[in-house]
């Protein structure tokens, strides 16, 4: 349902402020019509961890269904790693100890050897999680999905269907915001903006390591990520520093111009063509709209660079994740002879590894 | 010059052994969850007199300390002095500023004690008078010897690292299975120790074996004193038992390998980003949104010295790489103190906590139901108990008497 959803949010995804694009006026009348609609009816699911353990179960009978899980998990061995790079049984099975963190509340409990009638306090119910695991193996549900949490650098996220699960290469970014604030005071207490934010991760990474007066705005086209991501700023407390706006790219984002201290995103950036050969978690199951980035995957890229040069503030920075290598080199090579003069100190990044997958730099 | 020491600390392993193997013999109800009380009294209720010699040693540093903090003061009071020799005396000022509180106290003390003294001889006709300055001066010489072995005990040389937070590494050593599901309980025995000091237990990393034991475990451990505490676990602990997975019923012998690294920064060890090389073990592909694993295994390589961590059990990248730090700080800090100590005198090398982890430092017996102590020459009959955490420190608490005996040999043989 909300896989649909997404996908008839999909026009949004392209670049409005490109030259060529004719879908800028298609899209305004959705876009407001979304803005003025939307933030009333979506809301966020609350992640397996947060829920009140108001079930309750047989010690035995959890470790009936612990049995169960990993014996499924055994029979898998390689054929997800075979048929598409997905997860194997080593994986599976601490996903599946991960799965009892969640859903037990005292889990010391499970390490008792005894199969005694004791009851053990769970947050979701034991039918639910024999259901949970089939979804997670049968369906190639993302684990991330299945508990509605991703955790990522030290904080835990509420994810859910219709917003990407932040990858761990996208945790470096946040370096790179905090090594550049960390010298330069003026940007640290600057207006930062995080577009396409999705679960918030980057909005809220950042918002930890700017000064008390600097301030994130975040933007998401997508109602759902809009609410996930309100939800998550709230949890840590970040709903004075951190700002949500719905809306595609930088429309939301028409005051700030000329005057944004720094400048993130990991918009979507796989090529349509490899789309249909992604694995199973990430191409079933996670919104197309996050991930899609035109014929080469460089739509929303080159758009967030027109962008950034009008938006960012003299020396301001910016850092892209990218679809890594290749595309980095066409970026730069398009800031430096499309956009020459705008940017400066471009650099390519690699994460942890090895594959050249940022683009960082600053505003003239 | 070691007779004083020696002395006290053959006279206190002796009732200390005496207790415990009578009170095998002898149960008492209630001994096995009452704590070994006397191990520390003799500074504490009824202080023992410092011998002449010792006093004679701790009076020139004294002295010397009265001495160095005066010239402090008044190269303070000087305003020619640069700000980072100012940021310098103040610092030895500080940390004499202790030893420099319990002389003053003494002094006070030695000087209230004169005044009886004086007191007793004018007023020697006066039965009431005399009896009441006899029972102060019986007062006031027990203060004196308590703060004089407080002295003492602030001029010892101390372990920098005694304050510090710890990381706990236990290594299943020869005995195959039986000795990974020993290191599991060996593990388990210092996480429930840790929970009855409240202190912070965290799980760094578990390599687990074929049957529910550990091949390999960590955690760091965080509290008051906690290295202190437990830098004398690191060695050979041995077990002798029948094991769950023997059939016949025959008693194995089997060892695993504690170590305690004191916790460091990243600031202690001096440590460089260009000096680290960090790997994931994200499997090919192109990454970022084209995949979503949950394995998020950190590797970190340390380039200079070849040290390798691996962490995979947090659930973020971002933690494992924290964790393994932590981990790469502490061994670099030992490392450094290691080359530190092995410059220093050979004295100190052969005392307890010498760090040498192939030493046998204690059996645990399970058919007969006793943990012995190797280098303190104890044994408590209760494994259970220990295993449980309860009572280890009656090794502990022994250990670091022994450790305090010594540094006061180091200390008046050094003069």
């Amino acid at each position: 349902m909300r896989l649909t959803l997404s996908s008839v949010y999909r026009p949004y995804s392209f670049p409005t402020l490109l030259k060529s694009s004719s879908f800028s006026t298609l899209c305004r009348p959705f876009c407001s019509s979304a803005l003025s609609s939307s933030p009333t009816c979506v809301k966020p699911q609350v992640p397996l961890f947060l829920r009140q353990p108001i079930y309750s179960t047989k010690l035995c009978e959890l470790k009936k269904w612990h049995d169960w899980a990993k014996g499924v998990a055994f029979s898998i061995g390689s054929t997800f790693v075979d048929s598409d790079n997905g997860p194997d049984s080593s994986l599976l099975c601490r996903e599946l100890k991960w799965l009892m963190e969640d859903a037990v509340e005292d889990h010391s409990m499970i390490v008792k050897d005894d199969d005694s009638d004791e009851r053990v306090k769970m947050r979701v119910g034991i039918e639910e999680l024999y259901c949970l695991w089939k979804q997670r193996v049968q369906e190639r549900r993302p684990f991330q999905y299945v508990v509605g949490c991703e955790h990522w650098r030290d904080l835990v996220l509420s994810v859910q269907e219709g917003v990407l699960i932040p990858r761990p290469e996208t945790e470096l970014l946040v370096d790179f915001v905090d090594d550049v604030v960390s010298e330069n005071e003026d940007l640290k207490r600057g207006v930062w903006a995080d577009l396409g934010t999705g679960s918030g991760a980057l909005a809220i990474g950042i918002g930890g390591v700017l000064g008390s007066e600097g301030r994130v705005i975040a933007t998401d086209l997508s109602p759902v990520a809009v609410a996930v991501a309100a939800y998550n700023v709230q949890r840590y407390c970040f709903q004075d520093k951190i700002e949500l706006r719905e809306g595609s790219w930088f429309e939301p984002l028409k005051d700030m111009e000329g005057k944004l201290a720094g400048l993130v995103s990991n918009p979507p950036y796989i090529p349509s063509k490899d789309i249909s050969g992604l694995q199973a978690e990430v191409g079933r199951h996670e919104p197309r709209v996050a991930l899609d980035g035109g014929t080469d995957g460089m739509d929303a890229l080159l758009h967030l660079c027109d962008g950034a040069a009008l938006m960012l503030k003299p020396a301001g920075f910016f850092a892209f994740e990218t679809n890594g290598e290749q595309q980095c080199r066409a970026l730069v090579d398009y800031m430096e002879n499309y956009r020459n003069g705008s940017f400066c100190n471009l650099e390519i990044r690699s994460d942890f590894a090895g594959i050249q997958r940022f683009v960082i730099g600053f505003h003239q | 010059m070691r007779f004083h020491g020696n002395f006290i600390i053959c006279r206190y392993l002796s009732r200390l052994r005496n207790q415990f193997n009578s009170n095998f013999e002898f149960p008492l109800p209630n001994f096995r969850h009452r704590a070994p009380f006397f191990l520390r009294s003799y500074s504490a209720e009824v202080p023992a007199q410092l011998s002449p010699e010792l006093l004679n040693i701790m009076e020139q540093r004294l002295s010397a300390i009265e001495y160095r903090t005066s010239c402090l003061n008044n190269f303070l009071n000087q305003p020619e002095a640069s700000p980072s020799e100012y940021a310098r005396a103040n610092k030895e000022l500080r940390k004499l500023s202790g030893s420099v509180d319990l002389i003053k106290e003494l002094r006070a003390k030695q000087k209230e004690i004169d005044g009886l003294k004086s007191l007793m001889a004018e007023c020697s006709e006066d039965k009431d008078m005399l009896n009441m300055a006899t029972e102060e001066m019986g007062q006031a010489v027990e203060e004196e010897r308590k703060l004089q072995n407080l002295l003492l005990k602030s001029l010892l040389p101390k372990d920098d690292a005694d304050e510090r937070d710890c990381i706990l590494e236990v290594r299943a050593g020869t005995g195959g299975e039986e000795a990974s599901l020993f290191a599991m309980d060996i593990f388990r025995m210092y996480e429930k120790y840790a929970l009855e000091k409240g202190w912070k237990f965290e799980v760094v990393d578990i390599a687990q074996s074929d049957h529910k034991g550990y091949k390999e475990a960590s955690a760091a451990i965080a509290g008051d004193g906690v290295f202190r505490k437990l830098k004398f676990e690191s060695g050979i602990h041995r077990v002798q038992r029948v094991p769950v997975t023997e059939k016949s019923g025959r008693i194995h012998t089997s060892a695993v390998s504690v170590a305690i690294l004191p916790q460091a920064d990243e600031v202690d060890v001096q440590l460089k980003n260009e000096d680290l090389r960090i790997d994931t073990y994200r499997s090919g592909g192109s990454g970022g949104q084209h995949a979503n694993t949950t394995n998020s295994a950190v590797r970190v390589t340390h380039i200079p010295t070849g040290i390798m961590i691996t962490i995979q059990d947090e659930r973020s990248q971002h933690m494992n790489k924290a964790k393994a730090l932590k981990v790469l700080c502490a061994k670099l800090y030992e490392m450094e103190r290691l080359r530190l100590r092995s410059s220093r005198s050979k004295l100190r090398l052969e005392q307890i906590g010498s760090g040498d982890r192939s030493e046998r430092i204690r059996t645990y017996n399970f058919p007969q139901g006793r943990v012995t102590d190797h280098r303190v020459g104890i044994t408590y009959h209760s494994v259970d108990d220990v295993m449980q955490g309860e009572n280890l420190d009656v090794f502990i608490d022994a250990l670091l008497l022994q450790e305090e005996m010594d540094a006061m040999a180091t200390f008046s043989s050094s003069q």
